[in-house]
């Protein structure tokens, strides 16, 4: 182990034992390549990543590694991540910004699809009262449909509202059964 | 095929017919020993790196005490179930697919037993035939092991496919990923004996599905048992929806309806991957490096990680169109899915699981 090496495994077992990091997951951190601790290491300090959120970035970044057969640095030095971690505002927005862009990364056909479906939902243009929750994480193919209203005519304008909508929300129920 | 490296018997078990064969038959250099009590034998070896592993290449034969006969484990209320009922013949598997339940199902007991009281379960049999004469059922003893893995050295099929042919309402299904039908070719089923195989593109073959045979091995096994008199089925199960997988499961069934006339297929079976978290933590743990347990599956509400839902509808409904087109109206369900999938797929209201039972059992 060179110098650099045993200084940035130092930093690391630092770093982790003020966060009280599992020592599973401190080994994982410490098996990875060279350049791939380092380069998370230089996120987690850069963002000030909390605890759970050093967790889920070795498991996000470990299963997109095992995936495409990328190193993890790869995956930290794409071009949506460096905007995240380099970008401005505070140290924990960028850090919920930096998991939600790696969660999409590692889920990319369901990120496509829930954004898609998102759209769907904000064209519709629905009036107030009247909304539509997606499944989470698209794990059925299910829409919840909530109207709330206080009186039967706002209850009749939100079911009129729905029913001018049944095109666009025949759609949305095609594109949650797979067809789209 | 398959290492192993002990068998251990069971005193009372010694003198039996299935003892004899699997001693007739271990390659020399196993170690065979015998012992009074079986239970120590089949628990994990705790000081092992991979226990379940170990448990896969110690052979113990032992008597079963519980019921041969059983509901698929996997069966639920909450899903459109196909009616299947288990016969336990042996438990874990010589094979080692990364995806398998087994890992976690049998995470505490994970030698490879295979019971040498195995007759007894034709009792049951008879008893459930008997029971509702009326009804046919489909019997499979390819849950908690694979049918046909080990039967170069148990024969265990010879028996089963003498006792099946000659029940009217019974219906035997060997699940296999093997090609070990020899044993098969040189008995006569009468109709009464479904082989089948599950099915996998050579990429998920290659990542998984470790020591079984190729996709193209498992084909034309199918086909040679077809041509033996056996009705055959396939399970697209696990379906792992990887990126290029429709295009490769549309293949897959291209080169399977070239080899075999789909009216020829008795049903077709599709089920997306799905895990528990417990079970993903196990497999990622003994196949850290295996791309298909790092899918996009979601957690759904049964608790189990599977696919999301549009993309596994999709891919459930590609196939299901792919077989329509190659000219037979193959019957097919899906395995742990509920209704509402099954009817976005196939575009109607699945049956009970007793109706789906009797229609596959007569397929």
């Amino acid at each position: 182990m060179t110098r650099a090496q045993a200084d940035s495994a130092g930093s690391i077992r630092i770093l982790a034992e003020s966060k009280r990091l599992p020592k599973a997951c401190l080994d994982r951190w410490l098996s990875m390549d060279e350049g791939s601790r380092d380069a998370l290491l230089s996120v987690a300090e850069d963002l000030r990543l909390r605890t759970g959120q050093i967790v889920t970035a070795l498991d996000l970044l470990d299963e997109i590694a095992v995936r495409e057969r990328v190193p993890p640095a790869a995956i930290l030095s794409r071009e949506e991540l460096r905007r995240i971690i380099g970008g401005s505002g505070s140290g924990p927005a960028r850090a919920s910004a930096f998991l939600i862009s790696l969660r999409s990364i590692r889920y990319p056909r369901l990120a496509a699809a829930t954004e898609e479906l998102r759209a769907e939902i904000s064209a519709l243009r629905l009036p107030r009262g009247v909304s539509l929750k997606l499944p989470k994480e698209l794990g059925s193919d299910e829409l919840t449909i909530s109207i709330q209203a206080g009186n039967p005519a706002q209850l009749e304008r939100a079911v009129a509202a729905l029913t001018e909508k049944i095109g666009g929300l025949a759609r949305i129920f095609d594109l949650l059964g797979g067809r789209g | 095929m398959f290492e192993l490296d002990e068998v251990i018997i069971e005193r009372r078990c010694a003198e039996t017919v299935l003892a004899r064969r699997i001693v007739g038959a271990i390659p020399s250099g196993v170690l065979v020993r015998e012992i009074d009590d079986a239970r120590e034998a089949v628990l994990p070896a705790r000081h092992a790196s991979d226990p379940f592993g170990v448990g896969k290449r110690r052979m113990v034969v032992c008597r079963r005490k519980s019921p041969f006969l059983m509901a698929c484990p996997a069966g639920s209320a909450k899903f459109a179930c196909c009616g299947y009922l288990v016969l336990a013949l042996a438990s874990n598997c010589p094979m080692d697919c990364s995806y398998c339940f087994l890992q976690e199902y049998l995470a505490d007991n994970p030698a490879f037993q295979v019971y040498a009281n195995y007759t007894d379960a034709f009792g049951e049999l008879d008893k459930l035939a008997a029971g509702s004469p009326e009804r046919s059922f489909r019997v499979g003893t390819g849950e908690l092991a694979d049918s046909l893995a080990f039967d170069s050295m148990t024969a265990m099929s010879r028996d089963l496919v003498e006792f099946f042919s000659a029940r009217e309402n019974l219906t035997l299904e060997l699940k296999t990923k093997t090609s070990e039908i020899e044993n098969l070719l040189n008995a006569d089923p009468r109709g009464r004996v479904m082989v089948s195989w599950t099915l996998s593109p050579d990429a998920v073959f290659r990542a998984c599905e470790h020591r079984t045979a190729p996709p193209a091995s498992r084909i034309a096994a199918a086909r040679a048992v077809l041509d033996a008199g056996y009705r055959i089925a396939f399970h697209f199960d696990p379906l792992i929806a990887y990126e290029g997988a429709e295009r490769d499961y549309l293949e897959l069934i291209d080169r399977l309806t070239d080899s075999i006339p789909p009216e020829k297929t008795s049903f077709v079976s599709m089920g997306t991957l799905r895990m528990t978290p417990g079970l993903r933590a196990a497999a990622r743990r003994r196949f850290p490096g295996d791309p298909m347990l790092c899918g996009e599956e979601v957690l759904g509400r049964d608790g189990r990680l599977r696919a999301f839902a549009p993309l596994r509808i999709r891919l459930y409904r590609a196939l299901a169109e792919r077989f329509k087109r190659a000219g037979a109206e193959i019957p097919a369900y899906l395995c742990m899915e509920p209704a509402s999938i099954h009817e976005r797929v196939f575009g109607d209201t699945p049956a009970k699981p007793a109706i789906i039972g009797q229609r596959l059992a007569e397929a």
